[in-house]
């Protein structure tokens, strides 16, 4: 809302307000100055959120007698202004003597014991805490004006209860953008002090005190892992290399990040993980890392695991046994977070910032999401309960259909054939990638150098870029050629994990088979070599429609006649020749094998 | 795709008073416009100022009485 225009937000408030159909929820708002641009601002967010706000402004100046009236409103919003407590307060108070300035004070008192008194039956009361800002944020010495908003507020302190809870407008005064809260030109003729983007702020402030009074509030917050809970790839820089502690600048923001969840579990918070990760990596994180704050009393629910986050966000809901609105998710992936918001738009997602340091703010500046009108130590069982609740063991399931965002995405891969200008990365890949590699065979530079320039093997690799940006080169696949046989072995076929999840590797393999094709062989043979890490890929070939003919516990063998390969055809990845984007490549030689 | 000065006043107008567009002509004034109050003006004056991005006298306020002042107004402060 921040970014909408006042026209805008009074053109979509109407629009929404004609289809909502839910029982009107009625605010009132009780003020001693001109403040009427607070209605549409108010409603506007709460009925983007499906809360049919109806807000209504009581007569000028009027609160006592106003707070009778109003007093079935669901929401009661006191806006009881210090300057105008009495005409041009803010510059007679310096004029008056201490009875004076003590009749002011009881006389407010009085108002505010009486509103609330009327008050008394609505379910919740806002009441704007007493500042004198405005006015004073120039002084070096306390005025009158600062004395009396001083001593207000003490008094309002004492006036907190089940329903009634107090709204420091100095908080908002610091969030307004361009700092200008008040409106002087408007305040001078006709006593509305505040402008529309301290409306803005206001309405985004206490937004949460209506959301958990409507049963909104969130309850769960769910984290990625890597570059979110920690600095780093798990899977690709090893448990050693994730930083998450003070000891590296990056570290310690996330080390800051995970205090915060901590303190947001303490208040009943749950905490949960949902990870694309082998889920023994995240465990021994969890359990033995030094640095790790969040540990497992702390993590209500695991699902680090290879399957689609749309699922396992789903499966996340249903096992805490909460709504989908319930759920805030914070990934650092641009694919994962339009993934969700797309899929999933109940779920609140938020993206780990680009500047790091600015991840914590992000945090912050969302803390009233989880914001509960009520805080027991029933909720401290709550999550013991939780717990118990969840099923640990991660469940394999099949991908939901995400190809309409798959399409959304414009994929696009690049095929480099035999190009010496990669060969450092794609040695670099044979040597780093470990969960998705088939074979995991480690190659140095001298060795990928071998295989382009003999003409019995052919290197493919390809690059991936998407509507986000571009991976770079993220893929790699060795094949050797028997030519007296005519048959293909396929040495190595590899992906780093960044990509994975948008079936490019079922476009890569389409396209290898169709070059493979070209060369008149028949019979593919290869296999999967089962590591610690490459659990995941196990059954790949078989999902490529290639056929298994033995296998042991450590290896799986596989062939495939050409002629059955079910190729996917996938439309919605573009797939071009590096050579055709001016890359030099090496000729190869094609016509003798 | 610039919106005409004409159509992004009647867009204004039409979010602040509440009226379809199509009712907005020449001479929509208090008059005409049920909804047309002192507190609906003053959303009218910070509508405006948002949308064309100048600043109106209190003077200029007073006449921005209709549709067609409203243009003119807005004219001088050399919006097209």
């Amino acid at each position: 809302m921040k970014e909408l225009k006042y026209s805008e937000i009074l053109k979509l408030n109407k629009e929404i307000g004609t289809n909502l159909k839910s029982n009107p929820y009625n605010i009132t708002v009780l003020s001693n100055i001109i403040i009427h641009q607070i209605k549409e601002i108010l409603e506007y967010p709460l009925r983007s959120e499906g809360i049919n706000a109806n807000v209504e402004i009581g007569d000028y100046d009027n609160i006592v007698q106003d707070s009778k009236k109003y007093q079935d409103s669901n929401i009661a919003i006191i806006f009881l202004e210090l300057c105008n407590i009495i005409d041009g307060l803010q510059f007679k108070i310096e004029l008056l003597n201490d009875d004076q300035l003590d009749e002011i004070l009881e006389k407010t008192k009085s108002e505010i014991d009486l509103v609330l008194q009327n008050l008394e039956k609505t379910s919740l009361v806002l009441i704007n805490k007493f500042t004198s800002l405005h006015f004073c944020s120039f002084n070096i010495r306390k005025n009158n004006l600062e004395e009396l908003a001083d001593q207000l507020n003490k008094y309002l302190e004492n006036k907190i209860s089940v329903n009634v809870r107090l709204v420091d407008l100095e908080k908002m005064i610091t969030n307004v953008r361009g700092g200008n809260s008040l409106d002087l030109r408007y305040y001078y003729s006709s006593k509305a002090l505040y402008t529309v983007a301290f409306f803005k702020a206001y309405a985004e402030y206490i937004r949460p005190f209506i959301m958990s009074a409507n049963g909104k509030a969130k309850k769960a917050l769910i984290f990625d892992c890597d570059n979110t809970l920690w600095k780093g790839i798990l899977g690709e820089d090893g448990f050693d290399n994730i930083e998450m502690s003070s000891r590296t600048k990056d570290g310690a923001v996330f080390s800051e990040i995970q205090a915060m969840a901590l303190a947001l579990n303490k208040q009943g918070i749950l905490i949960g993980l949902c990870s694309k990760n082998n889920p023994g990596d995240v465990d021994e994180v969890i359990e033995t890392h030094p640095d790790m704050q969040l540990r497992d009393e702390h993590i209500t629910i695991n699902k680090s695991n290879w399957s689609d986050k749309v699922s396992n966000l789903k499966e996340i809901a249903q096992e805490l046994n909460i709504g989908l609105d319930s759920l805030v998710f914070v990934d650092d992936s641009s694919f994962e977070v339009n993934l969700i918001r797309e899929q999933l738009p109940e779920i609140t997602v938020l993206q780990v910032p680009e500047r790091l340091y600015e991840y914590p703010k992000m945090i912050r500046e969302n803390i009233g999401l989880f914001y509960n009108l009520s805080f027991t130590a029933e909720d401290r069982k709550k999550i013991e309960m939780y717990k118990h609740q969840v099923k640990r063991e991660t469940v394999k399931k099949e991908f939901t259909n995400i190809e309409g965002y798959l399409a959304s995405l414009e994929l696009k891969m690049t095929i480099h054939l035999d190009d010496e200008s990669i060969i450092p990365r794609m040695s670099q890949m044979s040597q780093k990638t470990n969960q998705f590699n088939l074979t995991t065979k480690r190659y140095a530079e001298g060795d990928i150098k071998s295989f382009i320039e003999i003409d019995d093997s052919v290197v493919f690799a390809f690059s991936v870029s998407d509507k986000f940006g571009d991976s770079g080169v993220t893929g790699l696949c060795i094949i050797n050629f028997d030519t007296i046989n005519k048959t293909a072995d396929i040495d190595t076929f590899l992906m780093s994990c960044r990509i994975i999840g948008r079936n490019i590797e079922y476009a890569f393999m389409d396209y290898i088979i169709d070059m493979i094709k070209e060369k008149k062989i028949n019979v593919i043979k290869t296999k999967y070599i089962k590591t610690p890490k490459n659990e995941q890929v196990k059954e790949f070939y078989d999902k490529c429609s290639f056929s298994l003919t033995e296998s042991c516990d450590s290896v799986r063998n596989y062939t495939l006649d050409i002629n059955n390969y079910k190729s996917r055809q996938l439309n919605y990845i573009e797939v071009v020749n590096g050579k055709e984007n001016g890359r030099a490549n090496k000729e190869c030689d094609v016509s003798s094998i | 795709m610039e919106k005409k000065m004409e159509e992004r006043i009647k867009n204004v107008m039409s979010a602040v008073f509440e009226v379809s567009v199509d009712k907005i002509n020449d001479n929509a004034s208090p008059d005409t416009i049920e909804s047309w109050d002192s507190l609906k003006h003053m959303n009218l004056i910070i509508a405006l100022e948002e949308e064309f991005d100048v600043e109106i006298s209190e003077s200029e306020t007073v006449e921005l009485l209709s549709f067609k002042l409203i243009s003119i107004i807005l004219n001088d402060h050399g919006v097209v």
